[in-house]
């Protein structure tokens, strides 16, 4: 009885909370929730419990876009999907979107939902939502100060997929996420195909160098980006399995369109996708999505239609047209800025780049991850005269440039964030790439459509 | 003359936790622009070695996992290690390494994993949900850059490290060896070890040069290094030390 009456008030005082919020031109963030928690912390489970149909997103990188995609592809008939939007995925960010559905008197309008889960959240609330289907797209290295290693974050996945009942779409390239998906019947398998596969080991892989099994290290015969490739060890057999959804698509240039060919019982049916988002690492997350939605009955014939309906999460390398065109993209850890830079590389565009690194909560404190990044490999191919740090970690950003080979006459620390926004109107380039962490990416966004061409002439800051 | 120094990255396959490799870019950049030559040597898993050959050991961080591999094949050259210590071989340990170059790491249930027992420090586990994180600043006395007088980074750790040599330096903001005494790190001979990574040496230029001098002096060789342009370095250093709130006028430091 207490429960219910906390659970009446914190969705009153959140509604008032969204409304205020509305008002003031701040909608979109997770307050509302963080505010019904503290009132009310069964609250959230109450209102999961009441999903009929629970599709979960999870992983390290590419949540948003997939469930993006996933939630696109899935609201092609009357009934809607809920969906929580722009990566707002810890508990507070769930509640917020369930109160948008929720009446007054607790109960929820919409039944189904495709919902992006933080990896340590999803234990917490894996028992409430009783998810049908979780979409794992990765298990790569985080901010570190967040949960410390990669053993941990295996872990807390594993709690959170204890429940046999529960259809897991997993990456097959992924030799991490692929040992989650080990002894568990019914598992849909996503991947690409191995004649796109660069032969040899990757780089620098660490995440998934050793085998999860045995801890022998794995060999790999070829691979398409991070630890992403096919892998197997020779000490106790685990290896890649031929994934159910294999992807193609032509490598070196612009990804437009993803070839898919889905084993179903004993033969293949093929079709193709177009891609929205460029970069191979979303062709990862619109092969996922696929995956999910097929297997949850969505039609070959319909995957077209909705994609037309989806709309790219904020900064997931957004276009802003424009003299130069400017490029937004989120970067948060080594994997994900690995997988955007070699997008970049792919640009034979003459272009400047920025990088906006701040370390607030949300962007992770511990900024050591840049030095993980492969800056190296980046500068040396990329045609850019020009490179900018902005944000709170500017100068660490500016030092991990210098280190990798950067000529300290050809970089910018910028003083404010805003300062990126008049830089990217100046420059004689083709496109101006802004590669930013969390909390950058929204202030960017908002400025950056309404930016205007004013000349200026930039020197190197004087760093004394 | 040209100079040379010999560095061994103690596993690379393995302690790399927290970007160590950064440390080793700043030393051969920084050594090259001074002709002085870098070469690093990995040792990896099995590959064997031999201290004499080298002039710096560099020893990171590493999982639990990865660093229970790595004090069992690096027992074998515990010995040496001790004895090229006492000779004043330098070595840069960062976390992890830092406590397995001690005496044991001793976890929650009492049980104690050893060390190699090259320095006497010994760590204790601290409260499985109180690891001590953040940005750190600390004093620095023991190099000759009147300037710069601390030192800045970042540290993620769960031990609680503890010891009677000189540290490395005095904790002015963040948490150190163990939260307790106000410490930071090791100076021992040429030992430096510490717990922040981020990576160490980038932002700390003249700790950088620190390191690279005493493997100079280690080798026989002039340890006369120019000065070079540090502006992006300072302002990074500069940074931490903002964001913590230390004025660096009270410090006698310029940035």
């Amino acid at each position: 009885m207490i429960q219910a009456i906390r659970a009446s008030i914190a969705i009153v005082v959140s509604r008032w909370v969204a409304i205020l919020l509305r008002a003031t031109g701040r909608a979109g963030t997770s307050l509302p929730g963080l505010v019904a928690t503290r009132l009310s912390p069964q609250l959230v489970h109450r209102l999961l419990r009441q999903l009929d149909t629970c599709v979960l997103v999870t992983g390290t990188n590419g949540k948003t876009t997939t469930t993006e995609y996933l939630h696109a592809l899935l609201s092609q008939d009357a009934d809607p999907w809920l969906v929580n939007r722009g990566g707002a995925n810890l508990l507070q960010g769930l509640l917020a979107a369930l109160l948008t559905v929720c009446d007054a008197r607790g109960r929820l309008r919409i039944r189904r939902a495709v919902l992006e889960v933080d990896e340590a959240t999803l234990p917490l609330i894996a028992q409430s939502a009783h998810p049908r289907l979780v979409v794992l797209t990765n298990v790569m290295r985080d901010q570190l100060d967040r949960y410390g290693e990669i053993d941990q974050t295996l872990a807390l996945l594993r709690r959170g997929l204890s429940d046999p009942a529960i259809t897991l779409v997993a990456n097959a390239d992924d030799p991490l996420c692929a040992a989650l998906a080990e002894g568990r019947t019914g598992t849909v398998l996503y991947g690409f195909s191995s004649e796109v596969a660069t032969p040899g080991f990757p780089d620098g892989v660490r995440d998934g160098a050793f085998c999860l099994q045995c801890g022998e290290e794995l060999h790999y015969s070829g691979y398409f980006y991070g630890q992403f490739g096919l892998y197997d060890c020779e000490h106790c057999g685990f290896g890649r399995i031929e994934p159910h959804f294999t992807g193609r698509v032509s490598s070196g240039e612009a990804i437009t369109q993803l070839e898919i060919s889905e084993v179903a019982g004993r033969t293949a049916i093929q079709y193709s996708v177009s891609q929205v988002l460029s970069g191979l690492y979303n062709a990862y997350n619109l092969l996922s999505a696929v995956a999910a939605a097929r297997t949850l009955g969505v039609a070959p014939d319909r995957l077209h239609a909705g994609l037309a309906r989806f709309s790219p999460p904020i900064g997931r390398m957004q276009v802003f047209a424009g003299d130069p065109e400017c490029v937004l993209a989120l970067i948060k850890n080594p994997a994900g800025a690995n997988s955007v830079l070699r997008a970049l590389m792919n640009d034979p565009r003459e272009m400047a780049v920025c990088f906006a690194i701040n370390d607030q909560d949300a962007d992770g404190r511990d900024v050591s991850w840049l030095w993980d990044v492969s800056v190296e490999d980046f500068i040396s191919t990329v045609a850019c005269q020009r490179f900018y740090c902005a944000g709170t970690r500017a100068a660490d950003m500016a030092l991990r440039l210098a280190y990798a080979g950067v000529p300290r006459d050809r970089l910018t620390v910028l003083a404010a964030l805003a300062d990126v926004t008049e830089i990217a109107c100046a420059g004689p380039v083709q496109v101006f790439y802004i590669l930013s962490t969390y909390t950058a990416l929204h202030p960017l966004a908002e400025r950056l459509p309404g930016r205007i061409r004013v000349p200026r002439a930039v020197g190197q800051e004087d760093s004394a | 003359m040209s100079r040379t120094i010999r560095i061994a990255h103690l596993f690379p396959e393995l302690l790399n936790l927290y970007a160590d490799q950064g440390n080793l870019a700043v030393l051969c950049q920084r050594g090259a622009r001074r002709d002085v030559s870098v070469e690093v040597v990995p040792v990896r898993l099995g590959s064997g070695l031999d201290i004499a050959d080298f002039d710096l050991l560099l020893l990171g961080g590493g999982s639990d996992r990865e660093q229970a591999v790595v004090a069992r094949e690096l027992f074998r050259y515990a010995a040496d290690i001790k004895t090229g210590i006492e000779r004043q071989l330098p070595v840069l340990a960062v976390c992890g390494g830092y406590q397995l170059l001690g005496q044991y790491y001793e976890l929650s249930d009492g049980t104690r994993i050893p060390g190699l027992g090259a320095v006497d420090v010994v760590t204790k586990a601290g409260p499985a949900d109180q690891r001590l994180i953040g940005n750190i600043a600390m004093t620095w006395g023991h190099g000759s850059v009147p300037d710069h007088n601390t030192v800045v980074g970042f540290e993620n750790h769960g031990g609680r490290t503890f010891h009677d040599y000189d540290a490395l330096g005095q904790v002015i903001r963040g948490h150190g060896n163990n939260g307790l005494d106000g410490m930071e790190g090791i100076c021992y001979k040429g030992v430096i070890g510490t717990y922040i990574h981020g990576p160490l040496l980038p932002k700390n230029p003249h700790l950088a040069d620190f390191l690279l001098q005493r493997a100079l002096r280690y080798r026989g060789q002039p340890d006369q290094l120019d000065d070079l342009d540090d502006g992006l370095e300072w302002m990074a250093h500069g940074t931490v030390l903002r964001m913590l709130g230390i004025k660096t006028d009270d410090l006698g430091v310029t940035t």
